[in-house]
């Protein structure tokens, strides 16, 4: 069972998104064999978690089983979070919302111990590496998607180092930089165990973050940890 | 160079993915020596690694080769241009008269987005409309102004690789033609995986996707 585990849906101000719709996502997803995805609405990320949390269960809704709701905190808004079906868990974006993720703001919604899916960004102020094993020795307990594995190539090694003893830190891997040869070396770094796909999709293209995966050389046993195991694992039964 | 993963020879990882064949720089010419790149490329032979070698236009004594004739003699049926890496002016009088006697040799070039700018290229288009140039590396964030060139200038190609946001090749392909846009990965320093998964999951009719594998790069060449 494939699971992905970093989605989005919606438009960004950044760049044009050609097709931004949640429906179109499912009907790739069909055809790549995608179970579901994990999503937050861009909007959500952007400037209005509560709407853009809202759209992100409406899309949920309209299309059942195939989307877990990555709930967005806006630390300087305090956003109202649920535990109702369909959550995955909560998405942070440090980086947007200027704030650290080893910052106190965000001490409620570990302590509501859902899953949270960060934005990880090596060097960045807001959402390196090192902050996230910060965070994992205060929540040992609490399961921490390190979004993109920091993003940029020369700290993949370094991010896998930094949270090694910290069982909770899963290496999540999407993102425009990465590499398929670099998603195996991750799998032997950290364990295949501790390395989870996503792709970014709609933001970035959902065959591309599933080719990395898909076609990069690992073992069978590892890639089907990396496609869905993991996650499944993490998710118990929040998966539908 | 600045990694520690790359692959010395990319032949294993391109039988590993089914890519037939590459039009492969020299790390040299890219890190190192733009002419010592040029020859170790030359030294290749293998039908499967096409060499595309780098030109570096300028005055007598600053450029890569020593003449314009050189590379108009060379065996190669396309060259690469990195306006930035190499600091010379793409627009300027003397790459414009190499790239004219190129472009009246039929001889296409390459270049990277992040090597010039779109503003260069209009203007490279206006001075030389005969010019084909493949554009690499264009990435996602800047599609519409990716956009805004593919539907102003007609003689540009666009290389696929890092066109990574949502159905952006359908989208580019719906508008300017499959013909015109080139798969590519920039491996072993990109990604070589999605690129080629994309590739084979394109919602496209069969004969869009043969014109991106190969057909409009071999038209182009």
């Amino acid at each position: 069972m494939i699971l992905d585990a970093h989605g989005h849906i919606g438009a960004w101000p950044d760049f044009l998104i050609p097709d931004p719709s949640a429906g179109g996502l499912v009907a790739m997803m069909d055809r790549l064999g995608i179970a579901a995805m994990g999503i937050s609405d861009l909007l959500g990320v952007g400037p209005d978690a509560v709407e853009g949390n809202r759209r992100a269960f409406e899309a949920a809704a309209e299309h059942p089983g195939r989307f877990g709701v990555w709930q967005v905190y806006n630390p300087h808004h305090r956003t109202p979070l649920t535990d109702r079906p369909g959550v995955w868990g909560v998405k942070l974006h440090p980086d947007v919302h200027q704030c650290r993720l080893d910052d106190p703001l965000y001490e409620p919604v570990f302590a509501l111990g859902l899953p949270v899916l960060a934005h990880g960004q090596t060097d960045s102020p807001w959402s390196d590496p090192a902050q996230f094993a910060a965070v994992a020795a205060r929540h040992p307990e609490v399961p921490l998607l390190m979004g993109h594995t920091g993003l940029w190539p020369y700290g993949f090694a370094r991010a896998a180092r930094l949270v090694a003893d910290h069982p909770g830190v899963l290496l999540e891997v999407c993102g425009s930089k990465i590499t398929g040869r670099w998603i195996s070396r991750l799998a032997a770094l950290a364990g295949a165990e501790r390395v989870v796909y996503g792709s970014d999709a709609c933001f970035l293209d959902l065959r591309a973050g599933l080719g990395r995966v898909a076609l990069a050389p690992l073992a069978e046993t590892d890639r089907d940890l990396i496609l869905g195991g993991n996650l499944a694992r993490v998710l118990g039964g929040r998966l539908a | 160079m600045p990694f520690d993963d790359l692959p010395a020879d990319p032949r294993p990882d391109m039988d590993r993915l089914g890519i037939e064949a590459a039009c492969v720089t020299h790390t040299l010419s890219l890190y190192a020596d733009p002419a010592a790149g040029n020859e170790a490329l030359s030294a290749l032979d293998d039908p499967r690694l096409i060499p595309v070698p780098v030109v570096v236009p300028g005055v007598p004594g600053a450029s890569v080769p020593a003449t314009l004739d050189e590379v108009l003699d060379w065996d190669v049926r396309l060259v690469r241009l990195c306006p930035e890496r190499h600091r010379f002016e793409l627009t300027g009088p003397v790459a414009l008269r190499w790239l004219a006697a190129m472009a009246a040799r039929d001889l296409p070039v390459a270049v990277d987005l992040e090597e010039t700018s779109p503003a260069a290229l209009r203007t490279l288009a206006a001075e030389i409309p005969d010019l084909r140039v493949l554009l690499l590396n264009p990435g996602y964030r800047r599609l519409r102004a990716v956009a805004e060139l593919m539907a102003t200038v007609p003689n540009l190609w666009l290389e696929i690789g890092t066109v990574n946001t949502q159905r952006g090749v359908e989208w580019l392909a719906e508008r300017y033609g499959a013909d015109r846009l080139v798969f590519g990965t920039g491996a072993p320093v990109l990604d070589d995986c999605g690129p080629r998964f994309l590739l084979d999951h394109l919602e496209l009719g069969a004969a869009e996707v043969e014109l991106i594998a190969s057909g409009a790069l071999r038209r182009l060449m």
